[in-house]
């Protein structure tokens, strides 16, 4: 099964250029290619290899690279294995191709991928906010959004000073750090 | 509202309406919502509405320690937690290199079967009471308690118990543990006959579940869809067999399987799979005892540990589908990135939105039960 695996994805990806195909382990396949080859990757692994259950999408915000990192996961029921498919596309404007009409699990993934991170897939079938609804702020999962910054800017902490608390504290006990200490 | 405030609208003539289904209501499955659309009582469109849930887990377990993040993952899904930390301690550990004890491995799939019990019978109490059958939700949640008293003996948590770690376990089994667990399943076996008697062969349940919320073999691999709902439409995938982790290879078990796609046969995949899961734990109870040797790896200081770079992908398969965990390492001392893939994130969202419409609005509860959605998993 290895060996007529190997055979049907070098046949497959020759087809592509600038791609690189790493056996991680018996079932994993790991695969980085450019970001214009991804569709067609997905198109050839589903249609010829039997690929046809994503797993999931991931992304990964790269910030100081400028850059996100998609992350397909696809298995085959055949072969058995997982083909994890890495592409990189530039943070600005962060726009990207949708897969929803090879695979149509990818809209929960998009749609998720874009209020978390920003990331606009061009031909999703929803695009709307679905989890965030209420929240007007930046993309939440991306690096430069700090929750605790955010908390602080936000929110106060009570002033939570009883009197058990105060005649502890003057015998030396108590809460002996506070929060802005702390940080 | 005011009566004088009250203003009538007029609606050209229709028996068309909207409805909002949950975030409060005793037919769904934790806080989730629907946006229905119904002509009378017949299901037009439904839309998912999510996020009463959202905990930010993901972002949150980039600002903690690779260690304190196994207090975090189980609380993403209440009623089966094990697989969570499970899965998760799988891809660190295969970024950091480790190799977890056999014995180690065994005591994880004890856990993930004892696990597995009892979220089935919680969800088969839950899709009992969708029915009006309340006594099965009483005898499930009492049972599952029964499991969570030897959650609670094994690693002092009865529903989170933080008890695996990158590496291995933190605890071996207390003396004795097995025998108590063979009682245990020797009166869940016991207990099947009577599920069959007031539950699966109840013909308020059957007549209702039958070709209720049916979806093809078809449409289920086209709509992402895994675990029992993928084997009650007759495909007999299962991670635990075709892609094998711990020691589930050498493990002698079925995976029951259903043509039919509909409510009925979903839960009944789920009561063939505590038979199985049941076998599983027997033969663990007459193997564990012969493997010997540490519950964990030596892993460094984990307070200061730095996971190796890299990334990667595991999975797992937990009560209600195909649970993964992506993983990205920079060799820091946290995560730079963990993503959570969890299978009610294609079933209570697109799967339950096709499979509600033309159902009637009171059937919406049960198709979403016989799922098993899980809606913290989309939430996250």
């Amino acid at each position: 099964m290895t060996k007529a695996l190997d055979t049907l994805l070098d046949s497959l990806l020759g087809e592509l250029e600038n791609i690189r195909v790493q056996r991680v382990t018996q079932r994993r396949i790991r695969v980085d290619v450019d970001a214009d080859a991804l569709p067609t990757l997905l198109e050839l692994l589903q249609g010829r290899a039997g690929y046809i259950h994503l797993s999931a999408i991931s992304c990964v915000d790269w910030v100081d690279e400028l850059q996100f990192e998609l992350v397909y996961h696809v298995w085959s029921y055949e072969t058995r294995t997982l083909i994890s498919a890495h592409t990189r596309i530039p943070r600005e404007p962060g726009v990207y191709i949708s897969i929803y009409d090879l695979y149509q699990p990818a809209a929960f993934f998009e749609r998720d991928i874009h209020e978390m991170f920003g990331v606009y897939f061009e031909g999703s079938p929803n695009m709307e906010k679905f989890i965030l609804t209420e929240w007007n702020g930046p993309p939440p999962m991306r690096k430069e959004f700090d929750s605790e910054q955010f908390v602080h800017q936000h929110f106060e902490f009570e002033n939570y000073q009883p009197d058990w608390l105060r005649e502890l504290e003057a015998r030396g006990g108590g809460i002996t750090k506070r929060p802005e200490d702390i940080r | 509202m005011r009566p004088e405030n009250y203003q009538a609208v007029n609606h050209p003539p229709s028996n068309e309406f909207e409805l909002n289904f949950g975030p409060n209501h005793p037919g769904i499955e934790g806080n989730y919502a629907f946006k229905v659309k119904l002509n009378g009582d017949r299901v037009l469109e439904a839309k998912a509405d999510a996020g009463y849930l959202h905990r930010g887990f993901e972002k949150l377990m980039e600002g903690r320690l690779w260690i304190q993040n196994i207090a975090l993952v189980p609380r993403i899904c209440v009623p089966d937690p094990a697989p969570m930390e499970i899965c998760y301690s799988l891809a660190v550990e295969e970024l950091g290199g480790l190799e977890v004890p056999e014995r180690a491995q065994w005591i994880r799939v004890m856990q993930l079967e004892m696990s597995r019990l009892a979220a089935h019978l919680f969800t088969f109490g839950g899709h009992a009471a969708t029915t009006g059958m309340y006594s099965t939700m009483f005898w499930g949640v009492a049972d599952r308690d029964l499991i969570l008293d030897r959650f609670e003996e094994l690693t002092g948590g009865r529903v989170y118990s933080i008890f695996n770690l990158p590496g291995g376990v933190r605890r071996d089994i207390p003396e004795g543990y097995l025998s108590r667990l063979g009682d245990l399943l020797d009166y869940l076996d016991s207990r099947l006959t009577d599920y069959d008697d007031l539950f699966f062969r109840n013909q308020v349940f059957v007549k209702r579940a039958r070709d209720l919320g049916v979806m093809s073999q078809e449409q289920a691999l086209k709509w992402g869809v895994t675990g029992p709902n993928l084997r009650a439409t007759g495909l007999p995938f299962d991670v635990r067999r075709d892609d094998p982790y711990l020691v589930y290879d050498q493990l002698d078990f079925d995976i029951p399987t259903e043509q039919a796609g509909d409510a009925l046969a979903r839960n009944l995949v789920r009561r063939a799979e505590l038979q199985q899961s049941i076998r599983i734990l027997r033969q663990i109870i007459a193997q564990l005892p012969h493997i010997k040797g540490p519950i964990r790896c030596p892993i460094p200081n984990p307070l200061a540990w730095q996971v190796p770079a890299g990334d990667s992908y595991a999975r797992v398969e937990s009560s209600k589908g195909e649970l993964g965990y992506y993983v990205v390492s920079t060799g820091g001392e946290k995560p730079y990135r963990v993503h959570v893939r969890g299978p009610s994130s294609m079933h209570a969202v697109q799967v339950l939105e096709n499979l509600a419409v033309g159902a009637r609005l009171e059937d919406i509860a049960q198709i979403m039960f016989s799922l098993d959605a899980c809606p913290p998993e989309v939430d996250r």
